[in-house]
């Protein structure tokens, strides 16, 4: 579940508005909302990476590595080379060719490729340097196939082997996918102008965090530590900064 | 000869397993595009080989099917409404989808006939599991958290499993390839395509019993240079600078004119084994003679230099029996493997897979290493089908006495 934009900049608000501290604008919060939100949402692979090499349980709710991985889920997302999808494949110097900028939405992080010829199950497209593919084309027992494709990435082109252009036509079907994790859309606090020239916020028109709601303190937290930057209070970045590395401590033990 | 594999669980019924023949319908107005995988059967076995293209060219004559098109679904298939080779052809060989002309009016049904070489080679397809199938079970069940194989390369698990499919193939699967073929006049035969290494080489008597031939051993021999030498033994070279080679082998010309009988003793006069003076002489002195060379079944020997399996003059003619091995591998990469050897081959894979690793302490490897082994054996004890009632008979014998 997505946290409320709005909850966030109030209770950023009300924290660092205590004792007169200083105030932060819908712009300068939208700003360090999008940085936080990145922040965090690149801070889950890496704790996903940490909690895979830690000793696991498997409760229902506590497992770390199921925690982080739901998390991540929610940003996990594909494009294909069919009619409904925005990629194509085309031959080019004996290799099929992605083009992945032409990705909706655009890929953050580059999960797999999969081929699918005609009714067969895909087929995982093995991403190997370009090294590694030039000597396995040499091997008579590992050189890639249909069944067992490979590719390399080089730039934002996926080059695979064998080259196969996609296709649709009825009957000879020739499908990629690549799977990947998209970024999160830009949150924004959104407003119209008061009576009293106050904001007001609309809801309509903003956007909120599309990160889980299980990290709405830290990204409060987080907000704050760039908004004492920005008042210049450094009470304010001592305290979440302190906050902060105190829930990372105890997320990691 | 290409063998199938049946799915798990057997989704083919009585009918397209015993029979061959899938009847699917009835067929809507202007149909002429068919799957013949799902119900009336369930995914057949067999992928359908089709004599003609998708432009009706003629391609292949290893079409696998017959298709006849029924009036409803109580009209037998006839020679009357079989469909012309050249009326259809396979348009999705990976679901087994049939064009076919003309298109079918409504309420027709569509029958499937596999030729007599398919249904046979789908006798049997329980037995075996792809090695396809063990990769992909490999990649998921062996690699992963909290296994011995955290992270590896796809393609690593391909090159070792086709290895292990190898090593396996040499000394543990069945022989399952042989040939059958004449002697001709030349005596010699070229080496199967997709030989390793002969099993057993046999002519077949009269009664169909397999004569087991042996190797020359030494006794002549294959050379692989035929250089034309001058009077000092140095070879004579072409304009070019390269060796000059002789068409014939002088040893191999010697051989084929050969008399085996001279070899084996079977012939006393010209041996002047029975000329009185030596008889005494050498009385009893026939014990201990070289039973190798004391058969008159005959001897082959591999020539390297022709590619071919060459025979003694006294089997010209004949009719033989080549029991060899291939390496599994050579027809297709995916190829079958005994379910007998699967557990083997999927530890064969992991020994295979950690030896290089610098990751995996030895005392892993070593374990790896064992299990590989232990399997490997205990595959073999199955694949060798002892039997107790089998082996009570052959024990049977055992009040005979042991012959020297």
């Amino acid at each position: 579940m997505a946290i409320n934009v709005n909850t966030v900049y109030t209770t950023v608000l009300s924290i660092l508005n205590k004792e007169q501290r200083g105030y932060l604008t819908p712009f300068e919060f939208n700003k360090l909302a999008v940085q936080v939100q990145l922040e965090v949402f690149e801070k889950y692979f890496e704790d996903l990476n940490v909690q895979l090499r830690s000793p696991q349980n498997n409760d229902e709710y506590a497992d770390r590595v199921k925690s982080i991985e739901e998390k991540i889920d929610s940003f996990l997302t594909s494009d294909n080379t069919t009619a409904t999808g925005n990629l194509g494949v085309t031959v080019v110097g004996g290799l099929g060719v992605i083009d992945t900028t032409a990705a909706s939405p655009a890929i953050h992080r580059f999960g797999d490729v999969t081929f699918t010829d005609r009714a067969l199950l895909p087929v995982t497209i093995e991403k190997v340097s370009k090294h590694e593919l030039s000597m396995s084309r040499r091997s008579q027992f590992a050189a890639p196939t249909s069944k067992f494709p490979m590719c390399f990435i080089q730039g934002s082109s996926v080059n695979i082997l064998p080259a196969i252009a996609s296709s649709n036509t009825l009957g000879n079907e020739k499908v990629y996918e690549i799977n990947y994790v998209k970024k999160p859309s830009s949150p924004n606090w959104s407003f119209t102008t008061g009576t009293l020239g106050q904001y007001v916020y609309d809801s309509t028109n903003s956007v909120n965090f599309e990160i889980s709601d299980e990290d709405q303190s830290e990204v409060i937290l987080r907000i704050l530590t760039y908004a004492g930057v920005v008042v210049r209070d450094t009470e304010i970045i001592q305290a979440a900064a302190g906050a902060v590395s105190q829930m990372d401590q105890q997320q990691q033990q | 000869m290409t063998k199938t594999v049946a799915t798990i669980p057997i989704q083919e019924n009585d009918a397209v397993y015993y029979s061959g023949q899938m009847r699917l319908g009835p067929l809507s107005a202007g149909q002429n595009t068919v799957t013949f995988n799902p119900g009336n059967g369930g995914p057949l076995n067999t992928t359908l080989i089709s004599d003609y293209d998708s432009a009706f060219n003629y391609v292949t004559d290893t079409g696998n099917f017959d298709i006849h098109i029924l009036a409803d679904s109580t009209d037998p298939p006839t020679s009357a409404n079989k469909v012309p080779a050249d009326q259809f052809y396979v348009s999705d060989p990976t679901n087994n989808s049939v064009f076919f002309s003309p298109n079918a009016a409504a309420g027709e049904y569509i029958f499937l006939q596999l030729k007599t070489q398919a249904v046979e080679d789908n006798y049997g397809s329980y037995r075996y599991t792809s090695l396809d199938d063990v990769i992909n079970n490999f990649l998921l069940t062996y690699v992963g958290e909290g296994k011995t194989l955290l992270r590896i390369k796809r393609t690593d698990v391909l090159f070792h499993a086709r290895r292990a499919m190898q090593e396996l193939s040499y000394d543990t699967l069945p022989s399952a390839k042989s040939i059958e073929a004449t002697v001709p006049p030349s005596l010699s035969i070229p080496i199967p395509r997709d030989y390793v290494n002969y099993v057993k080489i046999s002519y077949v008597d009269e009664n169909g019993v397999l004569c087991v031939i042996y190797p020359l051993n030494g006794l002549s021999g294959n050379p692989t240079d035929l250089s034309i030498d001058d009077s000092n033994g140095v070879p004579l070279q072409s304009s070019f600078g390269n060796n000059i080679l002789a068409e014939q082998s002088l040893t191999e010309e010697a051989w084929a004119k050969a008399n085996l009988s001279n070899l084996s003793g079977s012939r006393f006069q010209q041996s002047n084994i029975n000329d009185v003076p030596w008889f005494r002489q050498a009385y009893g002195q026939r014990y201990g003679l070289n039973p190798e060379l004391s058969q008159t079944n005959g001897y082959f020997s591999i020539n390297e230099r022709l590619g071919s399996i060459t025979f003694s003059s006294n089997l010209s003619g004949r009719l033989l029996n080549v029991d060899y091995i291939s390496d599994g591998l050579s027809l297709d990469l995916n190829s079958l493997v005994p379910k007998m050897v699967e557990d083997a081959l999927y530890s064969v894979i992991m020994s295979m897979m950690v030896m290089p690793r610098r990751d995996v302490d030895p005392g892993t490897k070593a374990f790896w290493k064992r299990d590989a082994y232990v399997k490997t054996r205990n595959a073999k004890i199955r694949l060798s089908n002892l039997k107790l009632d089998e082996i009570v008979q052959v024990f049977r014998g055992q009040s005979k006495w042991i012959k020297y």
